[in-house]
């Protein structure tokens, strides 16, 4: 009972950031409020990260007002499957992904079919604002699909397995990859009861995994090794995750990267307050990190110094 | 090396300085406007009637009266003379009110009221006069004798010189030389003016101090009495009853000294009779009054007491808002339960207080289940999102409406308390929990509502209480302080409550 009183220090120990010291400390001191839009919006993020010669996936289409939903079919003629998504969405909320369609029938990812006027729904319920942020009005977004790479072809049940980077000042400091299970529905948000793989920085290769903040060593569905997990196009994907920096400006910022297995790793979103799970997946803590960041490493270094930098930490 | 003036430094000067404030404020409200921590507070209020009769015949009349101005500090809430045709003057100085009138006849009927408050210890020092010159009483050798008699006896009671005689003027049965030296029916005021003759005799200055006694129901009474008795130093005051000295906390000084109580000139036969009603008033209503009294008035007039009452109502749900806040902010920043919407919670509570606790937390719930069930039927139509809440909004309204008619026809607290919930906050409660119900599963949906209930109760809890709402109204600077802890909670960085759960795993793999 008694112990309970010093698990606040045990996990300041650690270095473990809780949600105060995040926002008042790390988000509010090194990301400004006006470059937000950069990353919440993410049309503009795309638009970015094309000019900045960053890999991401390939826009189709963007739907602003009602009355173009209709031309839905129209937009995605040329295209056999598709995602649309809401442009200010966050945690994978509104994301439709479409592995097939035909005239009225739209299979979904995992396999549901649709209808047209449900997808028309769908994306009238994106630009009404219901996935954004204040339920502000928003834009669908259609993009092409991902076709993950086969090394993680057991490692996910249904959705896209992606890797989540914490990178600091430019930095990647922490990552781990997120697996979908037949309980989170295909999302890749741990509470939702995702598979949380942490990574080591420096090669990709897993650490620890944690399913509902208990750990494991196999996929709960596939009943794959996730020990034997390991990223490959590892420094690429440091390369995306640092470039991302001088890209946005934030100073603490989460990068969600996919492999695609023909065109490599790609930035699907950033985020400006990215969340805290990723801590449990490493069981490491994200303040012990960043202070030794902000002690060892070196500022005004390009984005290949940096990734350099971190390949030669011990 | 660490700035000097950090945030949460300035912050803590300020929350302090508020501190300083609000306890300052709080003692000047308390001592000079008479507010209370207990909502509840009450003032006795004495309605003090002096009815003076007398018969006038045809010629110029005065009447004298002595009012309590000077002698004691009550504090007087109004004063109304009731004369019909009388000049009316009155002298700031003594309190002596003049009534004159040319060519009076027949029965006079004079009415004197006087509203007063705070019977205790606020009165201040009675003035002190100079000594009186002694008269003393003419006895004959037999009178002598038995005053002789009467001193030696009282040498044996306890208490000084003056208590001695009064003590002796109490015995039941009376004294026999005490009863010789009277007439067959002595009135109080006969007695006591014995007693002052027999002071005189023994060198003692005394004299009678007239005023009432504040007890309730007192009906036509006469004027009550005192003894006045000089110690070669000051004036001391005795009960004529138990020779207690000082004067009593009830007492009304009415006159003292060498003026009369009532004089009349040109009248026979008069009379003067006290009634006394005793009223209990709210303190808060008294504040103006003593405002006004210790000369304050200034910024009486210029604080939110001083608004019109219905102004001060909506003040008063106001003001305990920040607390609701501060409930708010501790349970999202330091507890760290996740709840609906900022001050959603805030919200219900503060519509659990107009509905009552158990009544209004069913009929909430019962809204917002039946408002879930609509949402799902609507669901099926596919609507546009400002259409669809706005149907909810209308939904609810209905709800309500229906509610209200049942619970005032079949007379059931629960379903009339339906009219309190705020119709926005319900309706966006509900879509939003369906859309987490949908995308997120039936726990995640209870989850939620559970954490938001709870914040709405404990915020309840807090706000509901009466002395609660009363601080945060009559010591409104208390305010201050708590927006200045907010924003000291603002920069609170340790770890949320529910975080030690959600982090524990990590020490254990340790």
């Amino acid at each position: 009972m008694f112990g309970f009183f010093k698990i606040p220090q045990q996990l300041k120990a650690l270095g473990i950031l809780g949600m105060n010291a995040r926002n008042y400390n790390v988000i509010s001191k090194y990301n400004k409020r006006r470059l937000y839009p950069l990353v919440d919006d993410k049309v503009q993020t795309k638009e970015m990260a094309v000019k900045n010669g960053i890999n991401t996936t390939r826009k189709i289409a963007i739907i602003t007002y009602q009355h173009e939903v209709k031309s839905l079919k129209q937009l995605v003629k040329d295209w056999p499957e598709f995602v649309i998504k809401p442009a200010h969405g966050s945690g994978g909320k509104g994301v439709l992904v479409i592995k097939s369609w035909k005239d009225d029938a739209f299979i979904t990812a995992s396999e549901k079919i649709l209808s047209y006027t449900q997808v028309y729904q769908h994306i009238s319920n994106i630009l009404s604002g219901l996935y954004s942020l204040g339920g502000q009005y928003d834009v669908a977004l259609i993009e092409e699909m991902v076709h993950f790479s086969d090394v993680f072809q057991n490692f996910s049940y249904q959705g896209v397995p992606d890797v989540r980077m914490i990178i600091y000042k430019g930095y990647p400091i922490m990552a781990m990859m997120r697996l979908a299970t037949k309980e989170s529905g295909g999302r890749a948000n741990l509470h939702q009861g995702a598979v949380g793989v942490g990574l080591d920085v420096k090669t990709g290769r897993a650490l620890t995994a944690v399913l509902h903040n208990k750990p494991i060593l196999r996929h709960p569905d596939t009943n794959a090794d996730l020990t034997k997990l390991c990223v490959p196009y590892w420094k690429e994907h440091l390369l995306i995750a640092a470039k991302a920096y001088e890209m946005t400006g934030l100073g603490y910022l989460g990068a969600d990267i996919v492999l695609d297995k023909d065109k490599g790793p790609m930035m699907l979103e950033l985020n400006a307050r990215p969340g805290l799970s990723i801590q449990i997946a490493n069981s490491a803590g994200l303040k012990k990190v960043i202070k030794k960041a902000l002690k060892n490493y070196p500022a005004g270094l390009s984005a290949e110094a940096r990734v350099d930098f971190i390949l030669s930490q011990n | 090396m660490k700035k000097f003036f950090n945030v949460r430094r300035v912050l803590s000067i300020f929350l302090l300085l508020s501190i300083a404030w609000t306890l300052y404020a709080g003692w000047y409200k308390m001592t000079f406007w008479g507010f209370d921590l207990k909502s509840d507070a009450t003032t006795d209020v004495f309605m003090v009637d002096a009815h003076i009769t007398f018969k006038a015949h045809g010629k110029p009349v005065k009447v004298v009266l002595s009012t309590p101005h000077g002698y004691s500090k009550f504090k007087i809430l109004n004063e109304k003379i009731t004369a019909k045709g009388y000049h009316v003057k009155k002298d700031e100085n003594t309190g002596r009110i003049t009534l004159s009138s040319p060519n009076r006849n027949g029965e006079q009927n004079i009415y004197y009221r006087l509203m007063v408050y705070d019977t205790a210890d606020s009165r201040g020092k009675v003035r002190q006069e100079e000594k009186i010159t002694i008269q003393k009483p003419i006895f004959d050798d037999e009178q002598m004798i038995v005053v002789d008699n009467i001193f030696e006896q009282a040498q044996n009671i306890e208490g000084n010189e003056v208590q001695q005689l009064i003590s002796l003027f109490n015995q039941t049965p009376l004294d026999e030389n005490v009863q010789t030296l009277l007439p067959v029916k002595a009135t109080r005021k006969i007695r006591a003016e014995l007693l002052i003759d027999l002071l005189a005799l023994k060198n003692i200055s005394a004299r009678l101090v007239h005023g009432v006694r504040l007890i309730e129901g007192k009906k036509a009474a006469m004027a009550d009495l005192m003894l006045e008795a000089y110690d070669g130093y000051k004036w001391r005051l005795y009960d004529l009853q138990t020779g207690h000295e000082g004067l009593p906390k009830n007492f009304m000084v009415f006159q003292r000294g060498n003026v009369s109580l009532l004089d009349v000139e040109g009248g026979v036969n008069s009379k003067i009779r006290f009634s006394v009603l005793k009223s209990v008033t709210s303190s808060f209503e008294m504040a103006e009054h003593r405002a006004k009294l210790s000369s304050t008035d200034k910024f009486f007039t210029s604080s939110v007491y001083a608004l019109p009452l219905w102004a001060q109502n909506v003040l008063k749900t106001l003001m305990v808002f920040p607390l609701g806040i501060l409930v708010v902010v501790l349970m999202r920043n330091v507890v760290g339960v996740p709840t609906m919407g900022t001050f959603t919670p805030m919200l219900i509570a503060m519509s659990l207080i107009e509905t009552g606790f158990v009544p209004g937390l069913i009929c909430f719930v019962l809204i917002v289940a039946v408002g879930l069930i609509l949402r799902r039927l609507l669901a099926t139509l596919n609507l546009l999102l400002v259409p669809r809440i706005a149907s909810v909004v209308i939904f609810v309204i209905l709800i309500i409406q229906v509610l209200a008619v049942i619970g005032y026809h079949d007379n059931i607290d629960v379903a009339m308390s339906a009219l309190f919930f705020p119709i926005i906050i319900t309706a966006w409660i509900i879509e939003r929990l369906s859309i987490i119900y949908e995308e997120e599963g039936f726990k995640n949906a209870m989850t939620e509502s559970f954490y938001t209930l709870l914040t709405a109760i404990a915020t309840y809890f807090v706000i509901k209480s009466d002395t609660v709402r009363h601080i945060t109204f009559a010591f409104n600077e208390i305010n201050l302080v708590i927006l200045f802890l907010v924003m000291l909670l603002g920069t609170y960085t340790g770890y949320r409550l529910t975080e030690l759960k959600r982090f524990y795993p990590l020490l254990k793999r340790k």
